[in-house]
């Protein structure tokens, strides 16, 4: 047993008001961060509201941000939080209204969701028996698979926080999950692909890893977005800014082994989008005078032709 | 006021397929749920989904499971009602994989199977070890694509009865705190089962018996209610369930020397003979001191990581994270800890219950597969086929019916309202309801669970008797309207005690072993006298027994031996 | 001591300040770098998201050659250090993925048999040169400036991948190194979050709106300037600071300076010699807080 010192944001959904109360109890080493807030509502404060069911990280009701940042609390051991006795301080999910205390309002996760068209998109009528299908392509889909929708990740994505319209990171990874079904129709998945290249959706991910980190389920949708933006380049859906940087960046490493930096901005922009080219032309200036630009003449790296020879290798592998 | 045709209360895997088969058969229908359907306690269901399928190399038939399910319920289930999801099990589990379920696959790219407990072939299809979960998040799916209104979130109050009929439901939607009627020609319960009468159990903190005791309430019989299930592997300290999977995949049950102790007790099945009779020889073993700490080991170690992280990945990190232990490396400690009831709403094999009006499906339902003793896999398997019928029978009922005479919808409304100012007002008295809730599970699990005295069951019902009284005087703290856990967790709580009363009364009743009822005062099965079903209702002088008989078509009782 | 040297592009390109910084502050700290002229990019996560082999083909063969002088890598990028951390757990955990990596690395005469420790300068200056040693050698102590550590995302998450296990403490290290430095760090939520940059060409907007925030949560706790592990995260809160003041509808002008800058300013080198003068927004008030 130890003591320990929980700070809990709580919200009063009647006032509209915020603030932080703290609660001491004794635990077992073995507990979690809802272990002590089931004890809390249970036996010290019955108005405490919090979301939770399964108590071993399956049913997605109970992330909340843990000393800030998105985790299960089901899935957080106190120990591991407050070695020393730290206060741990716990607060409903970001991204989010909080309704009451910890329980955040989750109709946009359910929004965003609902926006890519969740569901399997196969060949009408179906076949009379099973869908033949790899075990391989099958089980490629369970890390996207794995996802119990519980928040974490759109709580703490940076994109969402500045930019409602972002589809975020659950409901493209479930985008993925789909898009990599061999079930899925080619027409269905080609018409994902475009929605998904469209403004707001995989180029709008600024790939901080943040949804990698909370994730309890090792989902790692950044690293589906990534798997989507492979997928709809390789489709031809490339008339966006996300392309074209990769595009020129791969050209110029391809050719001079290093980052041609000064072609870059201008190939992502595009060249016909004058106004955007335009946006850059003040920074461009101010670099040159501080001496910062970089080199106009991109000299090639010593050993470059190894790192063509890698790239041209590696595109007809 | 709302109105649908049909109404499906509980969003898990019955409910939803229920839901959806209603949605196709043009209902109006809406699923009404205390909380988000993913959230639902399917996702728990980790090994698989059973049928016989007969595919490459397989000598399986429908009569071979149902046979395997007759057996594992020690002939307490009814015979026409397996007969049935033995059947139709194949066409259930393809109409799952056309939805999306990535189902692990054989070398010809067709549905793969594990083996599983008390099953004489392989035949349990899987997604890893989160089958519950990925069926579910796919029945999620198609609710979203159908567009239908959930409401979501909503707790049920109370059943609305006309001339004998249930029209609907009296509900609070969670988060705003409003009393709201909806009214339905037809209502289905699907709102699973009832772990936390029990503690400890493997269930989630939202399987309360809801349905169970709105049913009841309503004048339903619920049915076999003292069958409860102790599943073999749970783990040691938070008790969560680590598949029987594991086992199908070939884990060993060790003792703490490292004896695999099951060729003592079941020397054909070993560590896959039915799920009652495994947690009765773990029981053995800990009580005769070839365990640590209440414990006997899960032994994974030879199956070989890759195997591990591939198709029993949950369970991998479920021991890490709770136990501390790496099942790669080294035996986990178990033990059988409450997971299931077998009993439930009694309901023919179309999911309608006595009561016009209202049916039942899933966990919460009892149309008789599982009898004594549930086989695992089987759980799945009912409530997708089971789902599906009630969904259709619900929908025929409610297309044929008149449109309804609106609700008293005022009265309805105050009458709950009534109820929480009550409890508001009281003071406080001492004690919380988490307090008499603890008390109930400890008693239950004490003494109605893997194995049973007259003496201990007497006791229990006896405790559970003076828990009711004290819940006379429980009051709620939080006076708010929005999000009122303290309120909706009596509310439960009420549901709980009931369903608690319901299965100590059958317990005490069954004066022999049967499947999960294994008496030490009466150790053997009596077919003469007890090859029947417990029934409870509920009645102004208190809960009333009654029994009735067991469907026998083709497979008399024999000697259960695995 | 002795590293193989990846200053990886940008610290070439637009922030030869870094470049120039890292090299002072190396001949002071008696740290002898082998620049790896040859090296390629890193992919810096966009050519991985082309082709995953492809970025560790490019990684193993910086690594091979790290490895070939038997030297530890040391970069000065924390996007750098970030992607081809990932690609070392890769390379070094499947010795079946790295033959087959290395049959593209063959040609050269290279071979990587995953050995290469990958270093930032922040882990370096903490875990192998020791904080005391630093310290020994502050002359200009920065007492009484307030320094808001900006790590960014490359160099803390996935934590898994980056040796937290090892090195739990490595999201303290721009703290830590403020104080040996006799500065004072400032703790804000925004130091571990994204600058932006990725972005910046896909969503500008956005990519300001996270730049403006994180720059004036800093400044709202009192940040004096802004300390970043890497160039990339500079060009944002940097390069694009007038932007991002405009789109916030407000003033900044909070100076962002690059690690290296910030020990050579306490070992006691000019501003000039560490290329303060380079920065788009102006250093001066920080430079003149700075005790003589």
């Amino acid at each position: 047993m130890r003591s320990i010192k929980l700070n809990v944001k709580r919200y009063d959904p009647e006032a509209q008001e915020s603030h932080y109360q703290e609660y001491v109890l004794d635990v077992e080493d073995s507990e979690t961060v809802l272990d002590a807030l089931i004890k809390i509502r249970e036996y010290i404060d019955e108005t405490l509201g919090v979301r939770c069911s399964c108590r071993s990280a399956i049913c997605g009701s109970c992330a909340m941000r843990v000393n800030g940042h998105a985790r299960l609390a089901c899935k957080s051991k106190v120990v591991d939080l407050s070695a020393n006795g730290d206060t741990i301080t716990i607060e409903p999910m970001g991204n989010m209204k909080p309704i009451k205390d910890l329980v955040a309002d989750m109709s946009i996760f359910w929004a965003k969701m609902r926006q890519v068209q969740p569901y399997l998109k196969a060949h009408q009528p179906p076949p009379e028996k099973e869908s033949i299908a790899s075990n391989a392509a099958m089980h490629n889909l369970v890390g996207a698979k794995n996802c119990i929708m519980c928040g974490a990740c759109v709580s703490d994505c940076a994109s969402l926080a500045v930019d409602e319209t972002f589809i975020g990171p659950a409901a493209l990874a479930k985008a993925y999950r789909f898009v990599d079904d061999p079930r899925e129709t080619e027409t269905a998945r080609d018409e994902r692909l475009r929605e998904l290249s469209k403004p707001s959706g995989i180029w709008d991910c600024t790939h901080c890893y943040e949804c990698v980190q909370v994730c309890p389920k090792d989902v790692a949708p950044m690293e589906r977005i990534v798997d989507i933006r492979r997928a709809a380049m390789e489709a031809g859906y490339k008339d966006n800014n996300g392309s074209r940087h990769s595009d020129s960046f791969a050209r110029s490493v391809k050719k001079s082994g290093w980052l041609d930096e000064l072609r870059l901005v201008p190939e992502s922009l595009g060249f016909d989008d004058i106004g955007a080219q335009l946006q850059y032309v003040p920074l461009a200036i101010k670099s040159v005078l501080k001496g910062k630009m970089p080199p106009i003449i991109h000299h090639k790296r010593p050993g470059a032709e190894h790192v063509s020879r890698i790239f041209e290798e590696l595109e007809k592998d | 006021m709302y109105h649908h045709d049909v109404l499906v209360i509980g969003a898990g895997l019955a409910g939803m397929r229920a839901a959806i088969e209603a949605f196709r058969m043009g209902a109006d229908v809406a699923v009404m749920s205390k909380v988000h359907p993913v959230r639902s306690h399917s996702n728990a269901a980790q090994g698989g989904i059973n049928a016989a399928m007969g595919g490459e190399g397989s000598e399986d038939t429908w009569e071979v499971h149902a046979y395997d399910t007759v057996k594992g319920s020690d002939w307490l289930g009814d015979q026409d009602s397996i007969e049935i999801m033995a059947k139709e099990a194949p066409q259930d589990i393809y109409e799952l994989e056309h939805m999306g379920v990535i189902f692990a696959r054989d070398d010809y790219g067709r549905l793969a199977t594990r083996a599983f407990g008390g099953a004489t072939n392989q035949r349990t299809f899987f997604v890893g070890d989160i089958t519950g979960q990925a069926i579910l998040q796919v029945m999620y799916e198609q609710l979203m694509k159908s567009g239908m209104r959930v409401y979501e979130e909503w707790f049920a109050l109370s059943l609305i009865k006309t001339d004998g009929a249930v029209t609907g439901v009296v509900a609070m939607d969670i988060i705003s705190g409003d009393v709201q009627v909806v009214q339905a020609k037809s209502v289905i319960l699907a709102t699973g089962g009832i772990g936390r009468v029990y503690e400890p159990s493997t269930n989630g903190l939202i399987c309360t018996g809801d349905g169970m005791a709105l049913a009841y309430y309503a004048g339903a019989p619920l049915m076999d209610m003292e069958m409860v299930q102790y599943h073999p592997t749970t783990l040691k300290g938070n008790g969560a369930l680590l598949t029987e999977g594991a086992r199908g995949e070939g884990a060993y049950l060790i003792t703490s020397e490292g004896e695999r102790f099951m060729q003592r007790y079941a020397p054909n099945k070993l560590e896959l003979a039915s799920r009652d009779v495994v947690s009765r020889s773990e029981h053995t073993e800990i009580q005769e001191g070839r365990g640590i700490d209440g414990c006997v080991f899960l032994d994974c170690r030879h199956l070989g990581e890759k195997l591990i992280m591939e198709k029993l990945y949950q369970i991998y990190e479920l021991a890490l994270d709770f136990a501390n232990v790496d099942i790669v490396k080294d035996p986990c400690p178990i033990r059988p800890g409450m997971h299931y009831i077998m009993g439930g709403i009694k309901t023919d094999t179309d999911g309608a219950t006595s009561v016009p009006g209202l049916y039942a499906a899933g966990e919460c339902a009892n149309v008789s597969i599982h009898g004594g003793n549930r086989l695992g896999a089987n759980s799945l398997l009912e409530t997708v086929v089971f789902g599906r019928r009630t969904g259709v029978a619900a929908t025929n009922r409610a297309l044929s019916q008149a449109k309804l005479n609106g609700a008293d919808e005022g009265s309805l409304i105050e009458e709950q309202r009534g109820r929480f100012r009550d409890l508001m007002d009281r003071s406080y008295p001492g004690f919380t309801a988490a307090k008499l809730r603890l008390e109930m599970g400890v008693t239950m699990d004490k003494n109605i669970s893997v194995f049973r005295t007259d003496e201990g069951m007497r006791e229990t019902l006896g405790i559970i008797r003076g828990l009711k009284e004290q819940f006379g005087k429980v009051s709620v703290q939080d006076k708010g309207k929005v999000y009122n856990w303290n309120l909706m967790s009596v509310l439960e709580l009420e549901y709980m005690l009931d369903v608690a009363e319901t299965i100590a009364i059958g317990a005490v009743a069954r004066k022999e072993s049967r499947g999960a009822h294994a008496r030490t005062d009466f150790p053997e099965r009596d077919d003469k006298d007890w090859m029947k079903h417990t029934l409870v209702y509920n009645s102004p002088d208190g809960p009333m027994i009654d029994y009735s008989p067991v469907s026998i078509t083709q497979w008399p009782p024999e000697r259960r031996v695995y | 001591m002795r590293y193989a040297y990846y200053p990886g592009c940008v610290a070439q390109g637009a922030t030869p300040e870094l470049f120039t910084a890292t090299k002072a502050v190396a001949e002071r700290l008696g740290i002898t770098l082998e620049h790896l002229r040859e090296a390629s990019c890193t992919g810096s996560g966009v050519l991985q998201e082309r082709d995953p082999e492809l970025g560790d083909t490019l990684n193993a063969r910086t690594f091979a050659m790290a490895e070939k002088k038997g030297l530890p890598l040391m970069t000065i990028c924390s996007t750098c250090q970030g992607v081809m951390s990932q690609a070392n757990f890769r390379l070094k955990q499947d010795a079946e993925y790295r033959a087959f990596i290395n049959r593209f690395l063959k040609p050269e005469g290279l071979e990587y048999n995953g050995t290469t420790e990958v270093k930032h300068l922040m882990w370096v200056l903490v875990e192998d040169y020791g904080l005391e040693r630093l310290r020994s050698l502050v002359k200009r102590p920065l007492t009484g400036v307030a320094l808001a550590p900006f790590y960014g995302c490359y160099i803390v998450r996935p934590s898994k991948k980056l040796g937290f296990d090892e090195h739990p403490e490595r999201d303290t290290y721009l703290e830590q190194i403020i104080q040996t430095l006799g500065g004072v760090p400032v703790d804000y939520d925004g130091k571990t979050k994204c600058c932006g940059f990725p972005i910046l060409t896909m969503n500008r907007e956005n990519s300001l709106i996270m730049a403006g925030n994180n720059l004036l949560d800093a400044k709202s706790h009192g940040a004096d300037a802004m300390v970043t592990p890497c160039p990339l995260c500079h060009l944002n809160l940097d390069g694009q600071q007038a932007d991002a003041a405009r789109v916030k509808k407000t003033q900044i002008g909070l100076p962002v300076i690059h690690l290296p800058q910030l020990v050579g300013m306490a070992l006691g080198l000019a501003p000039k010699a560490v290329g303060l003068n380079r920065h788009l927004v102006s250093t001066r008030r920080f430079v003149a807080k700075v005790p003589a």
